[in-house]
């Protein structure tokens, strides 16, 4: 296995996003039900049904995570945010029924990561929330783990298709571990390689003379 | 539309490269990005004036555009760092000298982070060693052996050895050679490290 | 770690030879070595061991427990209990694959080595994922290596640091939500 040098920025996890982490700002792009509850002025253009000059209070529309983060305030309501349906009870009792079955990938792609961050939000709803992605992640654990050290030279696509970024990213880690001890054992760990990073710019330059 | 989509596409550019490979220097998204923090600043200018002037319902939009400012600025802040930390790793992978083609996706203010970032390496490794001074980016791995067997990828042309005799690396030939003197080759993949 | 660091760390084991050749004691930053009589037993590095071995130097004399009847003892010992039992040495599968790579034809009955060998490192990596598994589910603070060796802990370690990790700031959630905090980010 090659060291690679280049390591972005980690993402937070959980309630606390990483300033610079690209993974975060991506997060935290996200969409969600929104519900204005007081007038904004001279922004009607940001709700594309409406061709008015104002946004009007009542308004319900889609926002990014970020803006809504930012307008929330506990003390002057001007924003009330809906939970995104996976979030909800009824998809909730899916989850504990049974964890495996569900495509996270598909619910999310940031699940974990999203669902994390609606607790900023006042709900009722929050505890639970809470409480069903730690369940969620405990209950699909052993998958990722088990594909990710078996998984060598094995068609992964289906599986990893379904995990959620933050189970991708877990997967991965599982699997350099699995891949290193494999060249370790063939006898290609001491090995000197060239540098994948050198080796996919060429790929691409080579692409590009094609092209 | 929403604001700070131009933000966020500079953020993905680099996103998909997730390798570490640089992608050209958006200048062009990057002034777009700009010039939206500028109209939103002047956008907010006026309406605080006639929140001064007893509009308080502009209040909830100053916000608004406040949060669209401070995102433009994060995802601008995070696309910037995030280069620098792919540049950096430039020099571990390829060595000193950067091929016309990566260096060509920088920016100027980037070339010159990456000669500043090359000279505060060399004298960190100058300092260190007992005053021999101590090249950090060889033996990535532990060696094995002094000397190791290699082959020659494509062709190189004449390289010198310690001992000042002058070998031709020409693409398929095989050479026993000093392993710290093909490391470097080895990761810019002119060489191919051959196992016993 | 990458397992050729584990493996350099593992060449540092002593292991026996029986020389061919005389050399007076030499002095080094790591030990002194020697002195080398022909046909006397003497304990020396492994690398070096592996050095002279490739030269014809030496003969290696395989560790005690690198022996069929020992290791079969070994393997049902580690499939019949459900902790990690004590391994012959803390670098077990690396010295089995180095010397039975490089020194095959001084190690009685190599190939049924190697299996036994793969065998116990087989179930002991098994168990290491049960017990990550328990770990997790049972949302424990603290976990015993005992008896776990660098290799094998290595094979698992960035996955497993980076699940606690997540693990960690999911539970954190369940308190966040009522501590009313501001925000920082956008």
């Amino acid at each position: 296995m090659d060291a690679q040098s280049y390591h972005p920025v980690s993402p937070g996890v959980g309630t606390e996003e990483n300033f610079l982490s690209l993974d975060d700002i991506l997060l935290s792009h996200q969409r969600h039900p929104v519900r204005t509850e007081c007038a904004f002025p001279r922004l009607g253009f940001l709700d594309r049904s409406s061709d008015s000059e104002d946004l009007p209070e009542g308004t319900k529309m889609e926002l990014p995570l970020w803006l809504s983060k930012g307008l929330y305030e506990r003390k002057r309501r001007v924003l009330s945010v809906e939970l995104p349906k996976v979030y909800k009870e009824g998809w909730r009792t899916v989850f504990t029924a049974d964890p495996n079955v569900v495509n996270l990938h598909k619910m999310g792609p940031y699940y974990y990561g999203l669902g994390s961050q609606m607790l900023h939000f006042d709900s009722p709803e929050n505890p639970d929330i809470a409480q069903t992605l730690l369940q969620t992640f405990i209950g699909r654990f052993r998958r990722v783990m088990d594909s990710s050290q078996n998984a060598y030279n094995e068609d992964t696509s289906t599986l990893v298709e379904r995990l959620d970024c933050l189970e991708k990213a877990l997967f991965r880690s599982g699997q350099s571990g699995l891949n290193g001890f494999q060249s370790w054992e063939k006898g290609r760990a001491s090995q000197l390689t060239a540098s994948s990073l050198v080796i996919n710019y060429r790929k691409r330059k080579m692409a590009d003379v094609q092209a | 539309m929403m604001f700070c989509e131009k933000a966020v596409e500079l953020v993905r550019e680099l996103q998909r490269l997730s390798d570490g490979q640089l992608p050209a220097f958006n200048e062009d998204g990057l002034r777009q990005v700009l010039q939206e923090m500028e109209s939103l600043y002047d956008q907010n200018q006026a309406d605080v004036n006639e929140a001064k002037a007893g509009r308080s319902d502009f209040i909830p939009s100053i916000k608004l555009r406040h949060s669209c400012l401070l995102r433009n600025q994060r995802c601008v802040t995070a696309y910037l760092y995030d280069r620098l930390l792919r540049i950096r790793a430039l020099r571990w992978e390829y060595g000193s000298v950067l091929p016309a083609n990566v260096r060509f996706h920088m920016c100027a203010e980037e070339v010159e982070w990456f000669s500043q970032y090359k000279k505060s390496l060399a004298s960190f490794m100058r300092s260190i060693g007992g005053g021999e001074g101590l090249d950090i980016t060889q033996d990535m791995k532990p060696p094995k052996s002094l000397y190791i067997q290699v082959r020659c990828i494509k062709d190189h042309g004449e390289f010198e050895i310690d001992d000042g005799t002058i070998i031709l690396l020409k693409k398929n030939s095989q050479h026993f050679l000093p392993r710290w003197k093909c490391e470097h080759l080895i990761r810019q993949g002119v060489l191919e490290h051959v196992l016993s | 770690m990458d397992p050729s660091e584990v493996e350099f760390l593992a060449e540092k084991e002593l292991v026996k030879i029986v020389p061919n050749f005389s050399l007076d004691k030499i002095y080094l930053i790591g030990g002194d070595l020697g002195p080398f009589n022909p046909g006397l037993p003497v304990d020396v590095p492994l690398w070096l061991a592996l050095n002279f071995k490739q030269r014809q130097k030496c003969r290696i004399i395989p560790p005690d427990w690198m022996d069929v009847e020992k290791l079969e003892e070994i393997r049902e010992l580690e499939k019949r209990e459900e902790a990690f039992t004590p391994v012959p040495s803390p670098y077990y599968m690396e010295l089995t694959k180095l010397l039975l790579n490089h020194a095959s034809d001084n190690i009685p009955k190599a190939d049924e080595i190697r299996t036994l060998v793969k065998d116990i490192w087989d179930t002991r990596i098994a168990k290491l994922r049960l017990s990550a598994d328990s770990f997790i589910s049972q949302q424990e603070a603290h976990a015993k290596l005992d008896n776990l060796t660098l290799l094998e802990i290595n094979t698992i370690r960035e996955f497993l640091l980076n699940s606690l990790n997540c693990m960690f700031k999911l539970r954190s959630n369940l308190q966040a939500g009522s501590s009313g905090r501001t925000f920082t980010d956008y």
